[in-house]
């Protein structure tokens, strides 16, 4: 299992174009609200303190969220790769245990994915302090950490469930592109999942990787929202939370931390066992 | 001699297709065997059943004493394989891919870098050891594929046409790399190949067709059988050499008015050629080859 694991993660960060396109969805992203969706939501919220601090804040726990999906996807696509040029072959005809490869790649995703999730933490740390907000406390870098890995293992298990149907390298750019697409949409991170029609915010709100969105948010934002609601009244700063997504509701009733650390642990369960089940499936 | 691989009744087929039906055969430890065949023939799906890659309908194969099916894991500790295409990462030096294929084999960290060191002097790769695998020439990359299959020291060294595509010399200098490992370290050798040239220099041939067995042996014992010499003379006077061949009761045909004779036995050419001296413009003689006994072998379908 390590040496698969330690042999992808020198594929994944010698391929430079590798690395960059697992972050592209980050880059449209930053691009998007740098050119104009970013205006007209500092716009949106009013004339308030720090407003494009909070916002920038918000932006950045969207891309966090994202980052995890996009970086594991591409972390597979070396499994991908391996499996449309036989390289499985070598593998298979060496006295390595079966589960091993599987867990080789897997593990060697996740640290992938931690890894750029922590680069790109560190850069949105670096540009909200260049805005004039204020650095995180240690409390919730480490709690920013923890989610992290709790997202990227989420996201690695479904990402995982999905390229195990792949053989070909095509099948899998394309998907990656859609996914890639998408994703932005499904965590609510384009726009506030406020502005959207009820039937989207549903599937924001099932969609697991969103409820990663929202824990991060909930954590970058503290302090922003302190700054700039200190004045406002609890209403004003209830419905911002419910209209930015960093807290979610079902009719009444409002999804705590707990369920959504709950849902993520559920998912990645629920995805490495699917994915497992799939690829045994394949070999019988 | 010591049976290393062997081979009965082994089946395999996909859906209505029968890929391979039922051969038997064995290899001897520390020889060069040669494993023949048209694309198609079955040969492919042989080598990927003993070398635990594919599951076989029915039959037993027994590798290094091991029952196939069962110690599966035993197999592939001491088999090593050069498949037909590279297996490689092209972004990792050729020294990195040695090591993380290398450390699939419970090696100890010394072990490995002194197994390393050994692979790549007998394959002579250290000139570009440090070079990405993906930059590396045709039959550089050959030859480094060989040291990767030699890393855990197996006794049976598997190779899937490890000189197609490569060019004449390129061609040449993976071969003698094979031989040389072959006579040194006294490690059996299993390879496929389109080259007869190369099957002609192996210990023992065995050759395939459609799923079957259709011929084995030595190359020689193969070239006596199934192939025959040609012996060609162009005359002085063609009226009389057809005559002389007439007494002498030896059929023959006449290409561009040389006269073609089928030999069992290339001394039968000195009692003819004794016979008509005097009439004789230009003669040859060529002796069958390895291609004539592939051709005859494959061509004509079952026999033997």
């Amino acid at each position: 299992m390590l040496p698969i694991a330690k042999r992808n993660l020198l594929i994944f960060f010698r391929d430079k174009s590798a690395v960059f396109f697992s972050l592209l969805a980050v880059f449209i992203i930053i691009g998007l609200y740098a050119l104009f969706l970013g205006d007209n939501l500092v716009r949106s919220v009013g004339n308030i303190d720090g407003g494009k601090t909070l916002i920038i804040s918000w932006v950045m726990a969207g891309i966090l969220a994202v980052t995890s999906v996009t970086t594991t996807m591409g972390a597979f696509g070396i499994m991908v790769e391996d499996r449309s040029k036989m390289l499985f072959k070598d593998f298979s005809a060496s006295p390595m245990k079966r589960s091993g490869l599987a867990g080789g790649y897997i593990v060697s995703s996740v640290i992938i994915g931690i890894i750029m999730s922590l680069v790109t933490f560190i850069l949105a740390e670096i540009y909200i302090v260049s805005v004039g907000g204020q650095i995180l406390s240690i409390t919730n870098m480490l709690k920013i950490f923890a989610l992290l890995i709790l997202s990227v293992l989420a996201s690695s298990s479904m990402v995982f469930f999905i390229v195990s149907f792949f053989k070909s390298q095509n099948a899998f750019s394309t998907a990656s592109t859609i996914v890639g697409t998408l994703i932005g949409f499904l965590t609510g991170i384009y726009l506030p999942i406020g502005l959207l029609p009820e039937a989207v915010q549903f599937f924001i709100k099932i969609f697991p990787i969103s409820h990663a969105g929202a824990l991060i948010r909930q954590v970058l934002l503290q302090q922003p929202m302190e700054t700039s609601f200190a004045n406002a009244p609890a209403e004003v700063v209830e419905t911002f939370m419910l209209d930015m997504g960093v807290v979610y509701q079902f009719g009444d009733y409002t999804i705590g931390v707990g369920t959504s650390v709950s849902i993520l642990i559920v998912t990645t369960i629920l995805f490495y066992g699917l994915s497992v089940l799939n690829i045994s499936r394949k070999s019988a | 001699m010591n049976k290393i691989i062997q081979v009965s009744e082994l089946t395999k087929s996909y859906g209505n297709v029968h890929a391979v039906k039922g051969i038997n055969f064995y290899v001897e430890q520390g020889t060069l065997f040669a494993f023949l065949g048209e694309n198609g023939a079955g040969k492919s799906t042989t080598i990927d059943i003993i070398s635990t890659l594919l599951k076989p309908n029915s039959g037993n194969v027994l590798i290094d004493g091991f029952t196939l099916g069962k110690e599966d894991n035993q197999i592939r500790s001491s088999i090593g394989i050069v498949f037909q295409d590279s297996l490689l990462d092209p972004l990792l030096t050729v020294k990195e891919n040695l090591e993380i294929r290398g450390s699939f084999y419970q090696l100890k960290r010394a072990a490995l870098q002194i197994a390393i060191k050994q692979a790549a002097e007998i394959a002579d790769i250290n000139e570009f050891i440090n070079r990405p695998y993906g930059k590396l020439s045709g039959g550089q990359r050959r030859r480094v594929d060989i040291a990767r299959a030699l890393i855990h020291t197996p006794k049976i060294l598997f190779l899937d046409e490890p000189t197609t595509g490569l060019d004449p010399q390129t061609r040449k200098n993976v071969w003698d790399t094979i031989k040389k490992l072959q006579k040194e370290t006294g490690m059996t050798v299993f390879l496929t190949t389109h080259y007869m040239e190369e099957a002609a220099q192996a210990d023992y041939i065995t050759i395939m067709g459609h799923g079957e067995i259709v011929a084995k042996g030595t190359p020689l014992e193969l070239k006596e059988r199934f192939a025959t010499d040609l012996l060609k003379i162009k005359p002085i006077d063609e009226a009389e050499l057809s005559e002389t061949l007439n007494r002498l009761h030896v059929p023959f045909t006449i290409t561009n008015h040389v006269f073609q004779i089928q030999l069992q036995r290339t001394i039968d050419s000195i009692e003819i050629i004794e016979n008509c001296k005097s009439n004789i413009a230009n003669l040859e003689v060529i002796n069958g080859t390895m291609d004539d006994v592939f051709i005859h072998v494959t061509g004509k379908g079952v026999e033997s």
